[in-house]
Order: structure tokens, then C-alpha cells, then sequence
């Protein structure tokens, strides 16, 4: 009698499950985590990505701080799960219209989806690091970004990348807690990365001094601050306190920056034959469409704002429409993977809800 | 025609001639005043220009292009330039033709200064005359022209739109009198010499006034308190004049000779300031002209709130306003009287910042740095003397394209350069003078002439149109010829050094405050760009050219402001939708850059693409 | 009993309780930019007259922040007023005129 009850209540539960549509903008890590999760608790999943590729920045990433795990392991994890999950590449959504509780998603390739609730999921962009004329990015020879680093310790090509640098720069906040760049907000992931990414072209090249010149370190999470100590002592990172405002070229095509030492007051110039920008997150490129199609609420820098900014963080101002990963503000990847998954779990209680 | 009234004289000259004595009273005191206050120095450049026939020329090109028939006014608007043209030219012709009247009819009354004004009082023509008909005739066409003017103002107070102005000042109540009067003036003078035509006999226009009225009014009994009246807003205008805006009519004449002297004001309310903001007519032009008033709270910083309380001698309005400027130019660009606030505003803040201590003594230890490095290159290029300096300025140091670029053109032409503040030099000094703090300018201005002066070049190529500014007008280098690098590289085209591709790319150039307005620098640059692809037009061009935002002029407005300023300009530029923004300015090019989603660049970047 | 303990005069340490707070009020009240600095360095790193002096925005407002104001003055008296700090500092701290402010509340009576 029991048992039946109970398999009565499972069938109830699953039922509402497989017949609702959950549509998913956005094929990086908590977009595809997501869909994981709603996928296995029995949704119809549509997952629409923009790119040719799924993985979003992490497919672009080699390895994860704090601990150097390898990116790809991490994207290979995610993807065994997504097995059965609809998903379309090169694909945008086009139009949206509510009818009854329900949306109907008109994608760019033609397709119509009808779904009872909708995770955006869009990510951030990396700053546009020429934006700060001053570092020279795209019209100095030996500037490159964080990224730039990480897809040339993926495939060892770079042609600006000499062949044993003496000297290395990172250079932290590039397009953060920046007024002029228009984001006054700290972009969190740079510090851990810079200091990660200067242990490993230590690694690299054992013979290079390298810099990095922050403003403040923000080493908040677990196992950050041990990597900031190793950096130090097994890496021999030299930590300058100060931001970089000015990179000239000398005649042998070295950069020559200028910065402050802050701690000691004293302006420093120095000769690198690499400089690293950080470059900081930005709102996604089409995430202002998306909050016009959704009526959704961003913030001053274009990023998605939650119901609030504690408890209801996965729920927008629209019914139905959830929000996951950094499309609300910057986020570390595991925190964007709870947020999937916190997601998954909000939207499957608003399905409930509905029966 | 002959004289009616014997004696000449009738009691309702009075009101007129209280006024007129006053008024030209306060004008020999004021000009008394203002000539001794001056600078010694400038009285004396004052007193030589007048002996000088070109600017003796160009005095009266002015007063007559200026005052009367109002030109500059004609370029912003055909509607709001006939109108003061045709009130002041048509007063002035009025004078003008009466005193030829008095001149031919009745010598005897030859001085007596409300002769020519009532003169239809006093004279009749009995019998028609060729003679007497042809003044009837200019006398009434002169005073119709006059009549539009004044009814174009009128309407001008209702709906300023309709004239092409967004926005209009506020009169003050002496404003309000005058204003008053000046729309009576006319009127009235049709009015009494309407009655009086059937006595002195009159032209097209009174006469048939006269025709009209005496049906409705009769006519013996009005023709006196007609003049009265006439005579009454003519004293009371020129008894409200010094206290309003009017006051502008008298001054400009002597403001025009002040400027064309060359004199520039050393004190907000010394000599040529003096005349200055008095010659300000508070038409409000410049309010629809300042970047800063796409924001309707900054509208209380315009250049005429800034003369009119610099007239109160209201110092904290006077230093609110003044630190707020952007010093764009934009205003004096506009201005029909050509008052140069900015120059105001800039000695406006010299009371205050002038007296501020520095210390530059580091400057003496400078040359040693410099002329090593300028003498090391030298002995490279085997020391030739014709080459070129480069000076890429402060602001370009955060640039790297623009000195990268220019570095590529200078070895394309293989022009033996130095390049003398690779390491960072000194700043040129203008952004101390524009802060007011002309004292300490001079000693950079002092300390940067030596270094030019020593390196023996003979020309000087620039990159920052604020150093630009300061080079040409305050540095006097003679035989160095003084370059901003947009010219420079025009030059090279044009003698065939450069060779460039025409790409298939559209530009639109933005007009850098200095560059633009600051050094007349406005065909160089859209030559360049013509040459390397489709120079595309902006919203506002050339002197009317809006502010990046990132001026250095302004010390108080605060960057979301800034923000504000940027964005409004970006949006002229952007209309014709080019691919790319195109300025010759290191401050214009990073601030556009942070806001831009069309990319931006400097013309020298543009053009070391386009290397054939 | 009275106080007793080692002390030296003078003492290199900063009294933050003897800081002259009127003036730095007035500093406020003139520019309030002044509290937006974050001391990144941008400011001294590209100052045109820091390559030959110590000139240095960041400097001044610590020290005035801890109430030396002679010391302050030490770093804004050779300011060019050239403008480049307002270019590069990240907080868009109005430096020029923030720099004038501090020359006339802690130089002029």
C-alpha cells in the first residue's frame, strides 16, 4: 500500500517533468551543467549555443587554478553528462513570445521551441584589452592577454612570444575596477589567474624574472592563498604593488613599462620581453539582446541582475526565466557550476509549481 | 524743405536730450576708466595700432561687419542675422541720412544733436521736390526695414525657435526696460511722423500712415503727444542702457579696436575685459553652442551667466563658472561680438591660482638630460641642422599608436627626426596657463624654448594639439617652423614624399578643440583623409566641432558629466555611419576610445596603414 | 599616579588623533574626489614632472590623510598641472583640480 502510494508520487513527479521544455542560452560550463541536471531530472533540454563549439571559455583554457587541473578534464566531465541533451550550434535566439505560461523561442536557424522556462546561461567576454590604449595591446609586438597565454600553453604558438624572455610583466585589473574603462567592479578570477599563469611561464622558462604589478591581491578562496605563497617562494614571482599606466617600445622592440612602487613610494621602470594583460570580464557581447528579446533587468555593465543578491540570485525579474554563471557578474567556474545546478533545482520547483 | 518750427526747439526734446547727456557722459567716464586701468603696455600697443592703415582697415571692416550688419550672426542663422542687421543698420542709416538732411536743408541747426532725430517735427516740405522725395523715401524705407527687425524680435521673445535658437536667455528687469523702450522706439517714430506727414509732408510709408490714422484718430491733436512719447522711450532707453544688455551697442566699437590691437586681457575686469563683457549683447547664442548644456542643470554655466555676473562682480558665481568651462571655444566661435569668454574665464582663474606657490627649480638640472640625448642623435644623423623635432607631448606618451605611427612615417620619408621627449620631456605649459597659472607657464615655456633653441632644428613636428596651441602663440620661436603633425604629414603629400593607398575604408574626422578652433588647423586633416579613403561629414564640423569630453580646461566638471559631453559627441560623428573616426588629438583619441563602439584612431595611425 | 612609560621625542610614529581635520574637511568639501583614491600609483608612475622630481598625487593624499601636511606639500609643488594623472587614474579622480585644491587650503591663509 505504502510502496504504491510512494511509486504513484515518483510517476506524478516525473510526468511533469516530460512533458515541459527548459530552454538553455548559453553553452559553457553552467549552461551545459545545467542542462546536465535538468536533463537527468527528466526535462526536455534545448541548449543553444552561439559559438561552433560547445565549452565556452573553457574549452579555450588549458589549466584551472588553484590547483592546475586541466581544463580539459574538467570540460570532458561535463560533457559525459549532457548525452541525450538537444543542443544547437551557431545558433541565436531570434524572438520570443509568452503564451499562457508558456514561451515560444524562435531560434536563428528556424526552429520553434515552446518552453515553460528559460535559463540564461550567456557567460561574460574577456575585456577588449586594446580598449587600454596605453599598454599598447594589437600595436606593441610582446603584448598579449591572459587568454593569449593560455591558448599558446595549449598549442605552443605565439609568435610574440620570444623565444627565452628575461622578463615577464603581468599586468593585473586590465579593464577592472576601472572608472575610464567604464567597470568599476573587480573582475575576482584575474588575480588567482595571473598568479597561477606567472608560475607556470616560470615554469616555462625557468630563466625569466617575472613581475606581477597588482593593485590589490584578492587571493579569497580555498587553496588561493597557497598558490600566492608558491608563487613566491618556489616561483620567485616578484609582487609589485602598483598599476601599470604607461608601456613604451624600445628600439629592440622591449617593452618599457612604468608603474608605482607603491610600498615604497618610488616610481619603477623596468625592460620585459612579455607582457601579460589581464584582461577582466565584461557583460557577453549578446546579452543586451537577450535582456531586450526577455524584458530581463541588467545591471550598469549590462549584466543580468538576480530577484536579489543573495537568495534569489537564479531567479530574474520575469517569470519562468532563470539566471546561472557569470551572465550576472564575474564568477569562478566552480561557483558558476553550483549556480547550474542551484538553477536546475529552482526551475524544477517553478514546474512544479505550475501542475 | 524748410525749417517750421522758428527757434528750432520745443520742449519735448527734453526727455531725449536728459538721456543722451547722460548716456554720453557714462560713455567718456567708462572709456576714461577703462584706458587708464589698462596696461600700460597695452595703451601703448592700443595708440600704434591706430596709426597702422591695415588695422585701420580692418577696424572698420569690423565695426561695419560686426556692429551693423551683424555677418557672424548670418552664418548661424539667415532669420536671427537679419534681424540685428536690420535694427542696427537701419538705426544707423536713420542717423546717418538725417544728418545728411540737416546738412543740406537746414545748416544753421548743423550740431544740434536732436535736430536729426525730430527732424520731420521741425522741417516741412511745402511743395514736392525731386530732392525732398528722395530722402522722404530712404528716411521711410530705412525705418521699415527697422520695423521688421523689431517685430522678428518680438517674435523672437515668443518662439526663439523660430529664429534658430533653442534656448534664450533671461532678461533682467534694466534688460526688460530697455528691451521695452527699443520695441517702442520705432513704432512711435512711425506713429509721430505718420501724424506729421500731412504738415511736413512724408514718404510712401507715412504718408499712407497718415491716411489711415486720420480716419480713425484725426490728426493735429496726436502729433505732439507722439513725439512726446517718441522722445520719452528714446531718454528712458538710453537712461536704462549702461545697467542692460543694450550697453553692447556703444561698447563694441572700442572692443573691436582693443582686439584688433592685438591686446588680451590680463585681469577678468582690466582694459579689454572690461570692454569685453560689456560688448556682450546677452543674445544667448552661446547657450545653444556649450557642450555642457545637453544637461539642463549645467546651462547656468554658460559664457553670458558668466559676463553677467562678472558684471555684478559677484566672485563666487564668477569662480564657479570659470573653473567649469571646458574651454572648448566653442562659444567665442559663435559669438557674434567675438567676446572670448575663455580668455575671461582664464584670467578669472589667474586671481585665484596665480598666487598659488610652486616650485620648478628641478628645471635647471633638465638641460643637461636633454641635450645629451638630443646631441646623441644628432651625431647619428651627422648632425645636420635642418632636421626635424619631433615633440610628441605628454598626453601621446599614453598613445603608443599615435608616437608608433609616427615613428613608421618619419623612417618611410627618411626624415632625419630627433625625437626629444622619447623619455618624457616637460610639458608644454599650456595647461598651466589654462588653469590661470600663467606665472609658472612661463618658466616651462621659458626652460622648453632653450631646449628647441639649442637643439638648432628648424622645424618642429607636434602630436598634441594642446602643445600645438601654446607653441605658436606663446613660444615665439622665429625661424623654427612650428607643425602639428596632421599639417606635417599633408605637407609630405603634397611634395610627393609619401605615397599612400586609397583604401575603401569611410572616415569622418573629428575637430580637436585646440587643433580646430585653437590653431585654424581645419582643411590639413580632411586633405589626409582624402587621400586614404571616404572622408564622411559629422553633424557638427569644424568651429562647431563638440568637445571630446576629455578637455583639460575644465576643472571642476566631474566625469559622469564628462561621460555626457563624450556621448553627445560621438553620436555627431557617428551619423553618416563611417567605419572609422579619424582625430589628430592623444586627449580626443583616449577618450573617444573608452566610449567608442565605432573604433577610433589618430590620422597618423590612419595614414601609416595606408604606406603604399 | 601619573603616566609612566618609555617614549622619545620626537616620535616617528603618525598621531592620527592631532590631524588637522578642518582642513582636510575643507579639502573634501572643495574636491571629494579625494576619497576616491584607491593608491594604485597610477598617478606618480606617469607624472611628467616625476621623472625628475618626487612629485606624486598618491603620496599627498596619504600624507594629508595622516595630517603631514608638510610633507604633502613636498610632493604636489612641482605638479606641471599637465593632466596626465587625470588620463590614467582609474577612479577618474579630477587630479588637476584636485591638486589646486590642496595648493590653496594648505599653502594660502
Amino acid at each position: 500500500m505504502k510502496t504504491d502510494l510512494y511509486k504513484n508520487y515518483i510517476k506524478n513527479a516525473n510526468t511533469h517533468r516530460m512533458n515541459n521544455n527548459v530552454i538553455i542560452i548559453g553553452g559553457g560550463p553552467s549552461g551545459l551543467e545545467a542542462s546536465a541536471q535538468l536533463h537527468k531530472m527528466g526535462y526536455k533540454v534545448f541548449l543553444i549555443e552561439k559559438d561552433s563549439q560547445l565549452g565556452g571559455h573553457l574549452a579555450k583554457w588549458d589549466r584551472l587554478f588553484p590547483d592546475s587541473i586541466e581544463a580539459k578534464s574538467i570540460l570532458e566531465n561535463i560533457l559525459e553528462n549532457i548525452n541525450g541533451v538537444k543542443y544547437f550550434l551557431n545558433t541565436e535566439v531570434e524572438s520570443i513570445t509568452l503564451l499562457d505560461k508558456e514561451y515560444n523561442v524562435i531560434l536563428s536557424n528556424g526552429t520553434t521551441i515552446p518552453a515553460t522556462a528559460i535559463l540564461v546561461a550567456c557567460g561574460f567576454d574577456l575585456f577588449p584589452a586594446e580598449k587600454k590604449e596605453e599598454y599598447g595591446y594589437g600595436i606593441y609586438d610582446h603584448v598579449i592577454t591572459n587568454a593569449d597565454l593560455e591558448n599558446w600553453f595549449k598549442t605552443g604558438l605565439d609568435d610574440r612570444i620570444v623565444k627565452n624572455p628575461k622578463r615577464i610583466g603581468f599586468v593585473h585589473c586590465v579593464g577592472s575596477r576601472d572608472e575610464k574603462a567604464g567597470n568599476r567592479y573587480c573582475s575576482k578570477v584575474c588575480c588567482a589567474t595571473a598568479v597561477k599563469q606567472a608560475c607556470e611561464v616560470k615554469e616555462a622558462f625557468p630563466d625569466a624574472e617575472v613581475f606581477c604589478f597588482y593593485m590589490d591581491l584578492r587571493m579569497f578562496g580555498k587553496g588561493y592563498e597557497e598558490l600566492y605563497l608558491k608563487a613566491q617562494k618556489d616561483y620567485g614571482v616578484r609582487f609589485i604593488r602598483g598599476r601599470v599606466s604607461e608601456v613604451a617600445e624600445n628600439i629592440d622592440k622591449q617593452l618599457v613599462i612604468k608603474a608605482e612602487d607603491t610600498l615604497s613610494g618610488k616610481p619603477v621602470k623596468v625592460t620585459l620581453d612579455l607582457l601579460v594583460l589581464m584582461a577582466g570580464m565584461k557583460n557577453c557581447v549578446s546579452s543586451a539582446k537577450i535582456a531586450n528579446l526577455f524584458s530581463l533587468k541588467t545591471d550598469e555593465y549590462g549584466f543580468f541582475t538576480g530577484k536579489d543578491s543573495i537568495y534569489k540570485l537564479q531567479y530574474s525579474n520575469k517569470e519562468g526565466i532563470f539566471h546561472a554563471g557569470a551572465c550576472t557578474g564575474p564568477k569562478t567556474l566552480p561557483e558558476s557550476l553550483h549556480e547550474a545546478r542551484a538553477a536546475a533545482l529552482a526551475i524544477d520547483n517553478y514546474i512544479k509549481s505550475l501542475e | 524743405m524748410e525749417e517750421r518750427i522758428a527757434g528750432g526747439y520745443d520742449p519735448f526734446v527734453l526727455p531725449f536730450m536728459i538721456g543722451i547727456v547722460f548716456i554720453l557722459t557714462y560713455l567718456l567716464i567708462a572709456l576714461i576708466r577703462i584706458i587708464c586701468i589698462m596696461p600700460k603696455s597695452d595703451r601703448k600697443r592700443l595708440g600704434l595700432s591706430l596709426l597702422k592703415p591695415k588695422i585701420i582697415y580692418k577696424n572698420i571692416k569690423d565695426i561695419f561687419g560686426d556692429c551693423l550688419l551683424h555677418l557672424k550672426i548670418f552664418k548661424c542663422n539667415p532669420l536671427l542675422g537679419y534681424m540685428h542687421a536690420s535694427i542696427a543698420f537701419g538705426w544707423f542709416m536713420l542717423i546717418v541720412i538725417g544728418h545728411i538732411e540737416v546738412a543740406l536743408f537746414t545748416p544753421q541747426r548743423n550740431g544740434i544733436i536732436y535736430y536729426p532725430l525730430f527732424y520731420r517735427y521741425f522741417v516741412a516740405e511745402q511743395t514736392p521736390t525731386p530732392k525732398g522725395s528722395l530722402f522722404f523715401f530712404l528716411m521711410d524705407f530705412f525705418l521699415l526695414i527697422v520695423l521688421s527687425g523689431i517685430g522678428l524680435a518680438m517674435l523672437k521673445r515668443i518662439r526663439s525657435s523660430a529664429l534658430g535658437m533653442k534656448r534664450t536667455t533671461k532678461p533682467c528687469v534694466a534688460d526688460r526696460i530697455a528691451l521695452y523702450c527699443l520695441w517702442a522706439i520705432f513704432p512711435l517714430r512711425l506713429l509721430a511722423e505718420g501724424f506729421t506727414a500731412e504738415i511736413s509732408g512724408g514718404g510712401f510709408l507715412t504718408k499712407s500712415t497718415n491716411t489711415l490714422l486720420a480716419n480713425f484718430f484725426g490728426n493735429d491733436i496726436n502729433v505732439l503727444p507722439m513725439w512726446w512719447a517718441y522722445s520719452i522711450v528714446l531718454g528712458l532707453f538710453f537712461l536704462a542702457l549702461p545697467f542692460s544688455r543694450y550697453m553692447h551697442i556703444p561698447t563694441e566699437p572700442l572692443y573691436i579696436l582693443l582686439r584688433n590691437a592685438g591686446i588680451k586681457p590680463s585681469h577678468p575686469r582690466k582694459g579689454i575685459a572690461e570692454a569685453e563683457i560689456y560688448s556682450c549683447s546677452s543674445c544667448g547664442i552661446c547657450l545653444d553652442a556649450c557642450p555642457m548644456n545637453t544637461q539642463k542643470k549645467n546651462i547656468k554655466y554658460s559664457s553670458v551667466y558668466f559676463i553677467r555676473f562678472l558684471r555684478k562682480n559677484n566672485t563666487q558665481k564668477t569662480n564657479e563658472i570659470a573653473d567649469k568651462c571646458l574651454m572648448c571655444g566653442k562659444c567665442v566661435a559663435a559669438c557674434p561680438v567675438s567676446v572670448d569668454s575663455c580668455a575671461l574665464k582664464q584670467s578669472q582663474r589667474s586671481t585665484i591660482t596665480n598666487k598659488l606657490p610652486y616650485n620648478y627649480s628641478f628645471l635647471n638640472d633638465v638641460t643637461i638630460h636633454s641635450e645629451t640625448h638630443i646631441s646623441d642623435i644628432n651625431a647619428q644623423s651627422g648632425s645636420d641642422n635642418n632636421n626635424v623635432l619631433y615633440f610628441a607631448g605628454c598626453m601621446t606618451h599614453l598613445t603608443p599608436a599615435i608616437i608608433k605611427s609616427m615613428t613608421s612615417i618619419f623612417e618611410t620619408v627618411k626624415e632625419k627626426y630627433v625625437f626629444a621627449d622619447k623619455d618624457g620631456g616637460i610639458c608644454c605649459g599650456r595647461p598651466l596657463i589654462l588653469a590661470g597659472r600663467t606665472d609658472a607657464a612661463k618658466e616651462v615655456i621659458e626652460k622648453n624654448r632653450e631646449l628647441v633653441r639649442n637643439s638648432g632644428c628648424k622645424t618642429i613636428v607636434l602630436s598634441c594639439p594642446i602643445c600645438m596651441k601654446v607653441f605658436k602663440e606663446e613660444y615665439n620661436l622665429q625661424g623654427v617652423t612650428i607643425l602639428h603633425h596632421t599639417q606635417y604629414i599633408n605637407n609630405l603629400i603634397l611634395q610627393g614624399r609619401l605615397k599612400l593607398n586609397k583604401s575603401e575604408e569611410s572616415f569622418v574626422y573629428h575637430d580637436p578643440c585646440e587643433l580646430g578652433r585653437g590653431c585654424n588647423i581645419y582643411n590639413e586633416p580632411r586633405n589626409v583623409i582624402s587621400a586614404i579613403g571616404e572622408l564622411k561629414k559629422a553633424d557638427k564640423e569644424k568651429d562647431k566641432s563638440i568637445c571630446c569630453g576629455g578637455s583639460l580646461g575644465s576643472l571642476t566638471l566631474d566625469y559622469a558629466d564628462r561621460t555626457q559631453i563624450t556621448r553627445e559627441s560621438l553620436q555627431a560623428l557617428t551619423i553618416e555611419n563611417p567605419d572609422k573616426i579619424v582625430t589628430a588629438c592623444p586627449l580626443c583619441l583616449k577618450t573617444f576610445g573608452d566610449q567608442s563602439d565605432t573604433p577610433v584612431i589618430d590620422i597618423a595611425q590612419a595614414v601609416a596603414d595606408n604606406i603604399k | 599616579m601619573t603616566g609612566f612609560g618609555y617614549s622619545l621625542t620626537p616620535s616617528s610614529r603618525i598621531n592620527l588623533d592631532d590631524k588637522d581635520k578642518e582642513k582636510w574637511n575643507k579639502l573634501i568639501d572643495l574636491e571629494p574626489d579625494v576619497l576616491k583614491c584607491m593608491a594604485c600609483g597610477s598617478c606618480t608612475a606617469s607624472c611628467t614632472a616625476g621623472i625628475f622630481t618626487k612629485t606624486s598625487l598618491r603620496s599627498a593624499i596619504l600624507y594629508l590623510q595622516n595630517g603631514q601636511e608638510k610633507q604633502a606639500m613636498e610632493y604636489v609643488k612641482s605638479c606641471l598641472l599637465c593632466g596626465k594623472c587625470f588620463m590614467v587614474c582609474p577612479r577618474a579622480i579630477n587630479t588637476r583640480h584636485l591638486l589646486l585644491s590642496i595648493s590653496k587650503i594648505y599653502t594660502l591663509k
